[in-house]
C-alpha cells in the first residue's frame, strides 16, 4: 500500500524545492490512517507548510472547502503566526496528489484539530528562521523581534531580513514536534478579524469552478442505470435500444453496472430510459411500521456513559417523567449534486470529485477498479455544501469505470432525484428518555436509551449525578449515514424537549432549571447567560402563550444556546419562526464574521428537519425525490437571527460549523408549547401535526 | 437515430450567437455545454431550484426550462456577463460586501434573480425580497445575509443612479 509518504515524493517533484517546509501530524488522524492501512505503512505527518524564497506562504492539507470557510481560517492561522499579510498565504487543498493523507473533512475538524497544528507548525517555521537570522548576525534569539513578516534585532531595526529571504538558496525540512510558543493573543491582527472569504470574487462572478464545471476536452458524459427498488438484483438487460439513441457512445455493462456514455448528459439519461431490465426485488417494510421495527431490532451497541445508580435513584425519586421522541430521516439534499470526472492518462486515473473525504475516496476507487492506490489521484475543487452527505465513492468509481471503458474522460453527473434517491440519509432516531427529579426540584437520575442514529450528542450536557446512556443499533429500512452534527440534532432534540417538559411540570423558569444543572459546565452556564441576556429573558412558567423556547448543548467543543419566537396558525397548524437569537462560544474566534455565517446558517438548516423535511418512502423507493416534495428551507422561511459570540481567546479554537443546528429544533418544539401548551416529540411538527396536538 | 438540428441564433451576453442545436433543448444545457458559460449551475432540472437562473431580454429565467427555439432573436445575460471588466456589477458588490454565500454553488442564479428583482422594484420591501427568491434554494442558507445583500445592493443602485441623474 502505497502511504502519504510517497504521496511527498511524487510532491517534491512538482518543483517544491528550496524554502522552509515544516510537516506536522494530527495524532488522532493518523491513528485513523493507521487503522485503515492495517497498521503497517501508516504516513508519518499529514499536512505541511511551505515559506519560499520569496516570503509566499503556501499550506498543504487534504482538507477540503465546501462553503464552511475553512480555506480562509486556516489561512489566517497561518499568516497570524508569521506575522505576513493574509493575502501572501494560498492554501492547496484537497489533491491527493499533491497533499499528504488525511481522514475527510467532517466533525468541524478544520480548524480545531488541522488549524491548531497547523499554526503551531508556523510558528515553528518561525523560530527556526529566527534561529537562523540570530546565527547570522551573531545575536541572541531573544534579541530579534519578528513583525510583518520581517525578523528584526530589537535594538537595531535597519538589521532585518524578510521571512523567506532567508532560505534563499537553502532547503529545510522540520517535523513538528514539541509546542512552539504562540504569538500572544493580545497582539492579533489577522485572527479574530472578518477577513472576506478569499473565493468570494470568483463565486459571485461565476468563475469559481465546482466539479460540472470542469472542461476537457473530448469529455462525455454518463448515467448509471438504477434498479426500482433498493438492493435489487439484475436478472437479465437489453441495451440495444439505448446503444441506438441519439449520442450514445456506448452502454457499458459490468455484472450489475449498466450505465450509458453519450455527448451529453441529457442524452446518457434518456437513452438510459430505453434500458429494458428485469429485476429481482426485495420486499421492504412500510414506512407505517418504522417505530415498531425499530424497536423490535434493537441490539445494545454501546453504553455510552454510566455513572452512579441509575435505577434505585430513579426509583426512589420524588417524581418521575419519561417520554419518547423520534425524529425523521432527512435528506442532506444539496443543491450541487454528486458528480464525478474521471479521465485516464498512462494507467492512471485522475477524478475530478466532489467527496468531503478525497484520500478514503482514492482507496475506494483503486479497490473496486483493481488498481493500485497510486493509479488514482483524486481532485477535490470546490464542493457545492457537503453537510457529511458527500462520502459516498460510488460516482467516482462510476465514472473511472465509464472512462475506462470508453478511452476517454466522461463525467457522471447525477440528477436532482437521484441525488435525492441514491444517496445515504440521516438515520431516523428513536429516543426514550426517563429521569426522576428530587426533593431539591433537581434531576437526580437520567436513564436515556438512543435507537438508529448513533450516540453523537448523547452524553447530556448536565452534571446529572446518576445517568445511564445507552445506544442501540437497529435494522434501517434506508441506507444511512453521516448527516451535519451526525445523531447530535435529534438526540439534542429529546434531551432539550425534555428538560423543558420537566422544567414546566415542575413549574420553573426553563432556563434557570437548566442553569441548575450546569454547575459542572460554567462555559455553557455562561454560554446560555449570554443568550439570554441578549433576547431579554424574563423568568417564566410556560406555557405562557407567546410562543418562546429554549433549548442549548455543546458539540465538537462549542457550547451554544439558542431562543426562538414563533408563531402558530391555530386554522393551519403552520408555524412561522419570527426570530431566533443564538449564542455561542467556540473558544478563540478566527473569523467572527465566518462563524456567525456558519451559526446562522446551521439555524436556518435545522428549520427544515424541525418544520417540514422528512423522506418519504414506499416499497424500497423514494418518494421524496424533487425539491417541491422534499422542501427545503426557502429565503421565505428565514427568521431574522441575532448572533452572540461569547468571547473565550484563550481557549483553543473549537468546532463551528455544526453546534446550532443542535438545539434548535427542541427550541422550536419548547417555543410551539409556550404558544398552545402542547408537546410535540416527533419531527418534524408538521401542520397536521401540530393541528392534531393543539385540538382540543 | 440523430437529433434534428436547427440554426438558432440569439445574444449572449452581447455578443451574436449561432448555434446548431436541436431547438428542444434547454438552455441552460446549451450555455453550459456549447457555449462554455458555466456560472449558471445544474441544481435540479425541472425549474424548482433556481441556480440556473439567467436573464432573457432582461427577465430572470430558469434556464434548465426554457426550451433554446424559444430564445431565437432575443438576448441572454448570464452571470458572466454582469459588470463590466473588472468592475462587478453592484448586485456582486453587494454580496461580497456582505458575504452572502457560503458554497456559492446557488449564487450565480441568486445574482441573476436580484438583478431582475431590482430592475422591476428599485426599492422592494424586504417581503418583496423574500417572494422574489423564495424560488432561489440555497442549502447553506445565509438568507439573511441575502436579504442585506439585496437592500445594499438596492441603496448602491439608487444613489448612483440619482448621481448619473445630476450630470
Ligand atoms: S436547475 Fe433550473 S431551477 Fe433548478
Ligand atoms: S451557498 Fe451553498 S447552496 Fe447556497
Amino acid at each position: 500500500m502505497e502511504t502519504s509518504e510517497s504521496g511527498l515524493t511524487r510532491r517534491e517533484f512538482l518543483g517544491l524545492t528550496g524554502g522552509l517546509i515544516v510537516f506536522f501530524a494530527i495524532p488522532s488522524e493518523l491513528a485513523r490512517a493507521a487503522g485503515e492501512s492495517g497498521g503497517g505503512d501508516a504516513p508519518s505527518f499529514n499536512a505541511f507548510l511551505r515559506i519560499a524564497p520569496d516570503s509566499m506562504v503556501t499550506v498543504f492539507t487534504g482538507k477540503v472547502e465546501m462553503g464552511q470557510g475553512n480555506k480562509t481560517a486556516l489561512a489566517q492561522m497561518v499568516a497570524e503566526e508569521l506575522t505576513v499579510p493574509f493575502s501572501s498565504v494560498e492554501m492547496v487543498m484537497g489533491d491527493t496528489d499533491l497533499v499528504p493523507w488525511d481522514g475527510g473533512t467532517w466533525g468541524s475538524t478544520s480548524v480545531r484539530f488541522m488549524g491548531v497544528e497547523l499554526r503551531a507548525a508556523a510558528a515553528e517555521a518561525r523560530d527556526v528562521l529566527v534561529e537562523m537570522a540570530a546565527e547570522q548576525w551573531g545575536a541572541a534569539p531573544s534579541a530579534l523581534t519578528v513583525s510583518e513578516g520581517r525578523i528584526s534585532l530589537a535594538s537595531d531595526t535597519r538589521t532585518s531580513v524578510a521571512l523567506g529571504e532567508l532560505t534563499e538558496g537553502k532547503e529545510i525540512r522540520r517535523a513538528l514536534k514539541g509546542e512552539p510558543k504562540l504569538r500572544p493573543v493580545v497582539e492579533y491582527r489577522v485572527v479574530g478579524t472578518s477577513v472576506s472569504r478569499v473565493d468570494g470574487r470568483a463565486i459571485v462572478t461565476g468563475e469559481e469552478q465546482f466539479v460540472a464545471d470542469v472542461r476537457i476536452p473530448g469529455m462525455l458524459h454518463g448515467a448509471v442505470l438504477h434498479p426500482p427498488s433498493f438492493g435489487a438484483r439484475l436478472k437479465s438487460v437489453d441495451t440495444s435500444r439505448a446503444e441506438r439513441a441519439s449520442g450514445v457512445i456506448k452502454v457499458v455493462r459490468d455484472e450489475g453496472f449498466v450505465a450509458v456514455v453519450a455527448e451529453r448528459p441529457e442524452l446518457a439519461r434518456e437513452a438510459r430510459q430505453l434500458i429494458r431490465a428485469d429485476w429481482e426485488e426485495k420486499p421492504h417494510p412500510a414506512m407505517e411500521s418504522l417505530w415498531d421495527d425499530l424497536r423490535s431490532t434493537a441490539e445494545l451497541a454501546d453504553t455510552v456513559t454510566e455513572e452512579g445508580t441509575v435505577g434505585s435513584v430513579l426509583e426512589a425519586a420524588e417524581r418521575q417523567f419519561s417520554a419518547t421522541y423520534r425524529t425523521a430521516f432527512v435528506a442532506h439534499a444539496p443543491v450541487e449534486p454528486h458528480v464525478a470526472l474521471a479521465s485516464w492518462q498512462d494507467g492512471k486515473v485522475t477524478v475530478y470529485s466532489n467527496t468531503q473525504t478525497p484520500f478514503l475516496q482514492k482507496d475506494d476507487v483503486a479497490e473496486a477498479l483493481g488498481l493500485e492506490s497510486g493509479q488514482v489521484r483524486i481532485v477535490v475543487p470546490r464542493v457545492g455544501g457537503g453537510f457529511g452527505g458527500k462520502t459516498n465513492p460510488e460516482l467516482a468509481i462510476a465514472a473511472a469505470r465509464l472512462a475506462r471503458a470508453v478511452g476517454g474522460p466522461v463525467m457522471v453527473d447525477q440528477t436532482r432525484e437521484e441525488e435525492l434517491t441514491w444517496n445515504y440519509f440521516k438515520p431516523a432516531a428513536l429516543i426514550d428518555i426517563r429521569c426522576g427529579v428530587n426533593g431539591d426540584r433537581e434531576i437526580s437520575a437520567w436513564d436515556c436509551d438512543v435507537h438508529n442514529c448513533g450516540d453523537r450528542g448523547a452524553e447530556p450536557p448536565y452534571g446529572f449525578a446518576n445517568r445511564r446512556v445507552r445506544s442501540f443499533g437497529c435494522d434501517s429500512p434506508l441506507r444511512q449515514g453521516a448527516w451535519r452534527g451526525l445523531a447530535g440534532s435529534a438526540i439534542t432534540f429529546a434531551i432539550e424537549v425534555h428538560m423543558d417538559e420537566v422544567a414546566s411540570e415542575m413549574g420553573e423558569d426553563p432556563v434557570e432549571f437548566r442553569l441548575k444543572h450546569l454547575d459542572n459546565d460554567p462555559r455553557l452556564a455562561r454560554t446560555v447567560r449570554a443568550v439570554a441576556e441578549a433576547y431579554g429573558w424574563t423568568p417564566r412558567r410556560a406555557p405562557t402563550g407567546k410562543g418562546v423556547g429554549f433549548a442549548c448543548g455543546i458539540d465538537v467543543g462549542s457550547r451554544v444556546a439558542e431562543i426562538v419566537e414563533l408563531d402558530v396558525d391555530a386554522k393551519t397548524g403552520l408555524v412561522r419562526i419570527s426570530r431566533v437569537v443564538v449564542a455561542q462560544e467556540s473558544g478563540l474566534v478566527i473569523n467572527p464574521d465566518g462563524i456567525t455565517n456558519q451559526i446562522e446558517g446551521g439555524i436556518i438548516m435545522g428549520l427544515g428537519p424541525a418544520l417540514r423535511e422528512m423522506v418519504h418512502y414506499e416499497k424500497g423507493r423514494i418518494l421524496t425525490d424533487r425539491y417541491s416534495k422534499y422542501p427545503i428551507p426557502t429565503i421565505r422561511d428565514a427568521p431574522k437571527i441575532e448572533t452572540v459570540l461569547v468571547p473565550n481567546p484563550t481557549l483553543s479554537p473549537q468546532g463551528a460549523g455544526e453546534p446550532s443546528i443542535f438545539p434548535i429544533s427542541a427550541a422550536v418544539a419548547n417555543a410551539i408549547f409556550d404558544a398552545t401548551g402542547k408537546r410535540l416529540r416527533e419531527m418534524p411538527f408538521l401542520p397536521d401535526r401540530v393541528l392534531a396536538a393543539t385540538a382540543v | 437515430m440523430a437529433e434534428t438540428k436547427e440554426t438558432i441564433s440569439f445574444q449572449v451576453n452581447g455578443v451574436e450567437r449561432e448555434l446548431e442545436v436541436s431547438g428542444s433543448r434547454n438552455l441552460l444545457s446549451v450555455l453550459r455545454h456549447e457555449l462554455g458559460l458555466t456560472g449558471a449551475k445544474y441544481g435540479c432540472g425541472v425549474g424548482e431550484c433556481g441556480s440556473c437562473t439567467v436573464l432573457l431580454d432582461g427577465r430572470a429565467v430558469r434556464s434548465c426550462v426554457v426550451p433554446v427555439s424559444t430564445v431565437a432573436g432575443r438576448s441572454v445575460t448570464t452571470i458572466e456577463g454582469l459588470g463590466s471588466g473588472d468592475r462587478l456589477h453592484p448586485v456582486q458588490e453587494a454580496f461580497l460586501e456582505t458575504q452572502a454565500f457560503q458554497c456559492g454553488y446557488c449564487t450565480p442564479g441568486l445574482i441573476m434573480s436580484v438583478v431582475d428583482l431590482l430592475q422591476r422594484k428599485p426599492d422592494p420591501t424586504e417581503p418583496e425580497i423574500r417572494d422574489a427568491l423564495a424560488g432561489n434554494l440555497c442549502r447553506c442558507a445565509p438568507y439573511p445575509r441575502i436579504i442585506r445583500a439585496a437592500q445594499l445592493a438596492a441603496a448602491t443602485m439608487s444613489s448612483s443612479g440619482e448621481r448619473h441623474g445630476d450630470q
